[in-house]
């Protein structure tokens, strides 16, 4: 049975309702300061099977929406009213995708059965483990990210399990915090319960129970009519981090996209084997698992934003995903740090989007730009000062229609600063200068926002600065259509001094008095041919410092002249540029870094070793691709053309990776042993 | 003894209230709002109620009145060519404001343009340090170079915004005295002049959107006191403040990042003393228009006061009467879509064309529409007859709806009521949670031409116990400006610990702001009577990232009395955010003053008492929940104290129409306002 079309409309008015005001209320009552600044958190109203039917969209994190809590439903054996639950841990039903993240669900029963249950999750500032935060890139076992609570009873009809509680507050280092977050949580769950019970009591049960499912299916047949619209066809796309261990080599992602009609599959195979660091994403291979789910979201939902957002959008997917890679890792790898990967996994789905509809879709956002935090003295008080000073994002692709936004935007819209003045007022340190960096969006027709930068200038010695997801370093955000990439990340110590040293995507640093950290994320890619770009826009940019009078003319063909530009002389420019570009112009622009490490590792090589690899047992995989990585720099080396990449002899046919590899097998005879075995 | 004149001009229409100080009656007033010649309704409004109630503007003694033109100016975007001056290396503080994007789900979500575009943004070589301490003194040169760089751009006027400015305000200063002498044709608007708080970007915007708007408010403030004096009228023109309060048009001119918001305010002052005189403890004002419908709360009588509220795009951080704006009013438009959904808004049919029942142009469905089709509106003149009623045009309009829907008209007229009302459901809630405030323990003070109309639908929605439509509805915020007190607020950022070292600097601040305070209401405003000051300070755990604005107490002040300051700051805490800690670190950010001077206040004529049962003058159907009704008719001209009416039942007036569902029953109070009650 289906309700009828109007009654559906109201119920999820109240349905949207609930779960804002379940967002609101947590948000109002949560202790720590994180929860309030970052609002990493999330509510929701799930069904009987723990499919998410109704998600807040004003406040909360942007990657939840998808969120199904079937597993860790099913993990606990059975419920009574008053009940909560709660779970942290990556690898107890996938749910959970870091240790920091707390999950709680409640069911809510009608007569004695339970008829959907109200869930969310809190980002703990801390959960104990290795690190402060618990969250280093440097780790590699979940064990080293602190406390792991598999689904349990947190709330046993309506009291609380202090037990679960004081084992739980004894393994982390800020207990107020994480106990003050969990009363928010707990009074978020109540708070929904009430308004199901109010739903059930303005609509009726039979109704409420028809209309949740049906407000799935409304979803459902949303995204369905969206995705019918792009054009049917496999679309390649990969990126990279810069690296996938600290001194590490790149770290792949890999999507073949399949669109037949009204559904996709989205294929990771050729992703990289799981990391020996924290930034793999434990989906536990569940095809429409949330942290794949996200990219998707983000898509359709530019696509039409009358999208209803609940889990129904993700039926539209499957997903292939090879075991043992990073995007579904064997236990015991560390997660913490997924973000960073989730963040470039979300670019490479755009990225396989933009090809079936690059006429409907932005390039790519810019990324990079870490979470800020500073750890020091104050002189003023001799008090220690932890404290983050702001995320670093960066602009939003250019568009078919516009420049992308500058300094922030697409898929870091959700971020937010903190003041100049309050970080000085908080935080001994010296900011010199806060704001966009010109140059850095990637030319285009529709040029790619410009980066954020931040230079800030230590106070007190040992002042320690950390940078969590720093990255695009080495790898630029692409541009389409022509329009070209966009900016690297900037990470510099005393620019512009005799002391400067470039810090690429370091995450931890330790700085004196009189040093100064220079951090910029990377810049958007464009869209579309930059000689195509309206000559007002340029000299607009111009104007406003957003591109220089250099760039104006390398990169635009624009020929400035008294206070605008010289009309005859940029049609001459620019036709003489387009003459001179060689036939075969590719869809995307990656960038210099980008490019000369595909000379070597282009996309058959890769393929090769990504078999090889999955032929491999999954921990060897990240030893074997080291080895095969250091091999194939020792071809390029002996080749004597590591200066000119251009010249490598790598062949591409795969030949050469794969005599790597046998290489690397014959040198450990315990790897054939375990390959043959 | 006079005249007391409240008016609030409006998109569509002007608003007039008009007080008779000897009899204590009140008379109400619509004439057509005339945006091309501002003042020019003012002078129509006055003639008319000259020519109804024999009113010569020579004997009004008070005069306050409201206006969107700020507000006009940013939507429309016809302000000044402003230029900003900011320190050097931050000119990208409009640009990147606070990074948060209106919808961070959408990839193509971006921010307004802002009202100063980055080429007219100019750095100044200059630093002051967070303690006040200057590190770099201003370097004149690099002021002259920006004054080159406005004169280049065709500069009007320039914002100086500098770093920490808030804490000392010598480099402002001193940047604009080389302005006037180098520029003397520039207005100069110094942001910590506006509103001296800490935070770069909302300090910045606040001015900039204040910059912007001057020469047109100014203009349009000298046309209506032109317009005043020529019609006669003596008394000197008063303004009302986004803060509810209200001050002379004269100081307006200059001062106006303070009246952008007055017509919404002033309509939140007035609810707030319906609420009062009903004894509703907490109560949810209802204002609705054509394009959208704007909710406050009011908590012991008081409204609430907030920051950062949108002007346009954009938020300005002085504080304003704490509105929230949900995008639905009478004209909003319903359609189906693709799934068979049915949708009310965000598209409006605005006042022109207007909903299809106004016979201007408009075809396309809207709730105005759907609640004629039902048979609430259309039964008598609406707004003074500026607006004549088709009802068969709503039914061919809800027609079109219909068939999509597969239902009769009236179901789907009924449909979209109820859709329309889901979604303003949705976002009340949203503010009640944000609060922490139970609905059920609500009255709904309903105004606006279309807040009666929709009220009673609204309530039982969100299950609340009442619904107060007060005896003016229609003009609400005209009335809400013949109430307001003269008001000015003050700031002064400190950004100390609480504790003992706090004690004088928190004096000193306060000495200063209540010299200023005065300075402003005895020698700007011109009040001599009686005045009242209520200190406040923005307080918070160290290491939080928002403050919570707490009442002082005189004496905790001048005794130093560290312990009560923070024992109400814990108990404040614990009451919003359900929690505090007593033991944690405390910061004392800013420093607040409200000065208010009450003018002699109205002293309204009660009711007259009924005599007698209501009857009603005639009975019509009604479609509602499904089915026909007999709704009885009454002319609120009819309607005494005491008078008892149950629902369903339509009330008009000449300035709107309340409509009153089957489960309501109702009662006329002494103030003459309509009480409606839920029976459950």
């Amino acid at each position: 049975m289906a309700i009828d079309k109007v009654t559906l409309e109201v119920l999820k008015n109240h349905c949207r309702a609930a779960a804002e005001s379940m967002a609101f209320t947590l948000y109002r009552t949560a202790h720590s300061t994180f929860v309030k600044e970052t609002e990493d958190f999330t509510t929701g109203l799930t069904t009987s099977d723990g499919e998410t039917f109704a998600t807040p969209v004003e406040l909360g994190a942007t990657w939840f929406v998808g969120l199904n809590y079937k597993t860790v439903i099913e993990m606990i054996d059975a419920y009574d009213e008053g009940d909560i639950c709660m779970t942290n841990d990556p690898y107890s039903g996938h749910v959970c995708t870091h240790s920091p993240d707390m999950h709680v669900w409640k069911p809510v029963f009608h007569e004695g059965k339970i008829v959907c249950f109200v869930v969310g999750h809190i980002h703990n500032t801390d959960v104990g483990g290795a690190v402060p935060a618990s969250i280093s890139r440097t780790l590699s076992e979940v064990h080293q990210e602190g406390i792991r609570i598999p689904p349990a009873k947190v709330m046993r009809k309506g009291v609380f399990n202090q037990e679960l509680i004081d084992v739980m507050l004894a393994n982390v280092r800020m207990p107020e915090q994480n106990w003050g977050d969990l009363k928010a949580q707990i009074a978020a769950m109540n708070t929904g319960e009430r308004r199901v019970h109010e739903m059930i009591g303005k609509f009726g049960i039979e109704v409420f129970r028809e209309g949740i499912g049906d407000l799935l299916d409304y979803a459902e047949a949303q995204a369905r009519a969206i995705v019918a619209e792009l054009a049917d066809g496999d679309y390649f796309f990969a990126d990279y981090m810069d690296e996938d261990a600290s001194d590490g080599f790149p770290c792949r992602l890999a999507l073949t996209l399949r669109i037949r009609g009204e559904t996709v599959e989205l294929d990771f195979t050729g992703s990289d084997p799981q990391v020996e660091s924290s930034i793999n994403m434990p989906t536990g291979g569940q095809e429409r698992h949330a942290l794949l789910m996200v990219g998707l979201i983000y898509v359709l939902y530019s696509l039409d934003t009358r999208l209803f957002l609940n889990s129904g959008v993700c039926r539209v997917a499957s997903s292939v995903l090879p075991e043992g890679t990073i995007v579904n890792p064997h236990f015991p790898a560390a997660v913490g740090l997924r973000t960073l990967s989730v963040q470039r996994l979300m670019g490479v789905i755009f990225g396989a989007f933009v090809q079936a509809a690059p006429d409907r879709l932005p390039s790519c956002p810019a990324s990079g730009g870490p979470i800020m935090n500073v750890n020091t003295i104050d002189n003023r008080t001799g008090r220690r000062v932890v404290a983050a000073i702001g995320p670093i994002t960066g602009g939003a692709g250019g568009d078919p229609w516009r420049d992308g936004a500058e300094g922030s935007g697409a898929n870091s819209s959700f971020l937010k600063n903190t003041p100049v003045e309050i970080n000085e007022a908080e935080v001994p340190i010296k900011i010199q200068r806060y704001g966009l960096t010109p140059d850095s969006g990637g030319p285009g027709k529709h040029r790619g926002g410009l980066a954020l930068e931040m230079r800030f200038e230590a106070q007190a010695p040992n002042t320690k600065v950390t940078a969590r997801n720093m990255d695009r370093s080495r790898f630029s955000s692409w541009g389409v259509l022509s329009g070209e990439a966009g900016s690297l990340s900037r990470f510099v110590l005393n620019p512009g001094t005799n002391r400067e040293r470039n810090l690429g995507n370091i995450d931890f640093l330790s700085i004196d008095p009189g040093d100064v950290v220079h951090v910029g994320s990377g810049g958007a890619g464009g869209w579309g041919d930059p000689l195509e770009r309206d000559p007002e826009l340029v000299v607009q940019d111009v104007r406003r410092g957003f591109v220089s009078r250099g760039a104006a003319e390398s990169r635009y063909g624009l020929v400035l002249g008294d206070g605008g530009y010289d009309k005859a002389a940029t049609v001459r420019l620019r036709a003489e540029r387009v003459a001179a570009r060689l036939d075969g112009e590719s869809f995307f622009d990656f960038g210099k870094g980008r490019n000369d490490f595909e000379v070597v590792w282009n996309h058959g090589n890769y393929d090769v070793l990504t078999e090889l690899l999955a032929a491999t047992p999954v921990h060897w995989r990240f030893f074997v691709k080291h080895r095969v990585f250091e091999a194939i720099d020792g071809i390029i080396a002996g080749a004597g053309a590591v200066d000119e990449p251009g010249q490598a002899k790598v062949k591409d046919d795969g030949s050469d990776v794969r005599a790597c590899y046998q290489r690397v097998l014959k040198e450990f005879p315990q790897l054939r042993a375990a390959v043959e075995g | 003894m006079g005249y007391r004149v409240g008016v609030d001009i409006g998109g569509t229409f002007t608003d007039f209230c008009v007080f008779d100080e000897d009899s204590g009656a009140l008379e109400t007033l619509k004439v057509l709002s005339r945006p091309d010649q501002p003042g020019a309704e003012v002078t129509t409004g006055l003639a008319e109620i000259t020519a109804r109630h024999g009113v010569t503007p020579s004997a009004i003694s008070y005069f306050t009145h409201g206006t969107t033109v700020g507000v006009n100016t940013v939507i429309q975007r016809k302000g000044a060519v402003l230029c900003l001056f900011t320190t050097e290396n931050f000119e990208d503080v409009l640009e990147v404001a606070r990074l948060k994007m209106p919808d961070p789900y959408d990839l193509f979500s971006t921010r307004a343009e802002p009202l100063v575009t980055r080429d007219r943004v100019f750095g100044i070589t200059e630093r002051i340090l967070v303690d006040g301490s200057v590190d770099v003194p201003v370097d004149e040169a690099s002021v002259r170079r920006a004054i080159d760089g406005v004169r280049a751009v065709g500069g009007e006027a320039v914002v100086v915004a500098l770093l920490h400015a808030y804490r000392n305000a010598e480099h402002e200063r001193w940047v604009a005295s080389v302005i006037r002498a180098e520029a003397p044709e520039l207005d100069v608007i110094l942001a910590s002049a506006v509103w001296p708080v800490i935070r770069e970007y909302e300090r910045t915007v606040t001015a900039t959107v204040a910059g912007y708007v001057q020469p047109r408010v100014a203009q349009y403030l000298s046309a209506l006191q032109q317009a005043l004096s020529d019609a006669g009228v003596i008394a000197e023109a008063m303004i009302t403040k986004s803060n509810g309060g209200v001050m002379t048009a004269e100081i307006g001119k200059t001062d106006c990042a303070q009246m952008l918001l007055s017509g919404t305010a002033s309509g939140v002052i007035g609810a707030a003393s319906i609420a009062r005189g009903t004894g509703a403890p907490t109560a949810m004002s209802l204002d609705v228009g054509g394009t959208s419908a704007d909710v406050a709360i009011i908590i012991g009588g008081q409204p609430q006061y907030g920051v950062g509220e949108m002007i346009g795009e954009f938020p300005i951080h002085i504080p304003t009467v704490s509105v929230t704006s949900i995008g639905e009013g009478g004209g909003s438009i319903a359609w189906v879509d693709g799934h068979g959904m049915l949708k009310v808004g965000p598209e409006s049919a605005g006042s022109s064309p207007g909903p299809a029942c106004y016979g201007k142009g408009g075809e396309r469905a809207t709730i105005t529409d759907a609640l004629v089709v039902l048979g609430f509106l259309g039964r008598a003149a609406l707004g003074y007859s500026a607006v004549e009623m088709h009802p068969e045009l709503a039914r061919t309009a809800m027609a079109a709806i219909a068939v999509q829907l597969a239902m009769s008209v009236e179901a789907a007229a009924e449909a979209v009521v109820r859709v329309a009302v889901s979604g303003m459901y949705l976002e009340v809630s949203k503010l009640v949670s944000r609060r922490g405030i139970d609905p059920r323990e609500l009255s709904l003070i309903a105004f606006g031409g279309a807040g009666p109309m929709l009220a009673c639908w609204l309530a039982r929605e969100l299950s609340m116990r009442e619904v107060v439509v007060p005896r003016v509805p229609g003009v609400l915020s005209a009335f809400g400006g013949l109430i307001a007190d003269i008001k000015n607020d003050f700031i002064r950022t400190i950004y100390l610990d609480l504790d003992e070292a706090a004690i004088e600097p928190m004096q000193q601040g306060f000495g200063d702001l209540a010299r200023q305070a005065m300075v402003w209401i005895r020698d700007e405003q011109g009040f001599q009577e009686d005045v009242a000051m209520f200190p406040s300070a923005d307080i918070r755990y160290r290491g939080q990232s928002y403050e919570i604005d707490t009442p002082l107490e005189a004496t905790w002040i001048e005794e130093g009395d560290i312990q009560a300051i923070a024992g109400t700051f814990h108990n404040l805490h614990e009451q919003v955010y359900e929690h505090a800690d007593r033991a944690a670190k405390i910061q004392i950010i800013n420093l607040r003053l409200v000065v208010t001077g009450q003018p002699p206040k109205p002293a309204f004529a009660p009711a007259p008492k009924a005599s007698g049962s209501l009857v009603a003058s005639r009975q019509v159907e009604v479609f509602h929940d499904g089915e026909l009704h007999l709704a009885d008719i009454h002319a609120r001209v009819d309607m005494a104290a005491g008078h008892r009416f149950n629902g369903p039942a339509i009330i008009t007036q000449d300035d709107c129409t309340t409509c009153v569902l089957a489960g309501f029953s109702g009662v006329v109070d002494d103030a003459g306002n309509l009480i409606l009650t839920r029976k459950d």
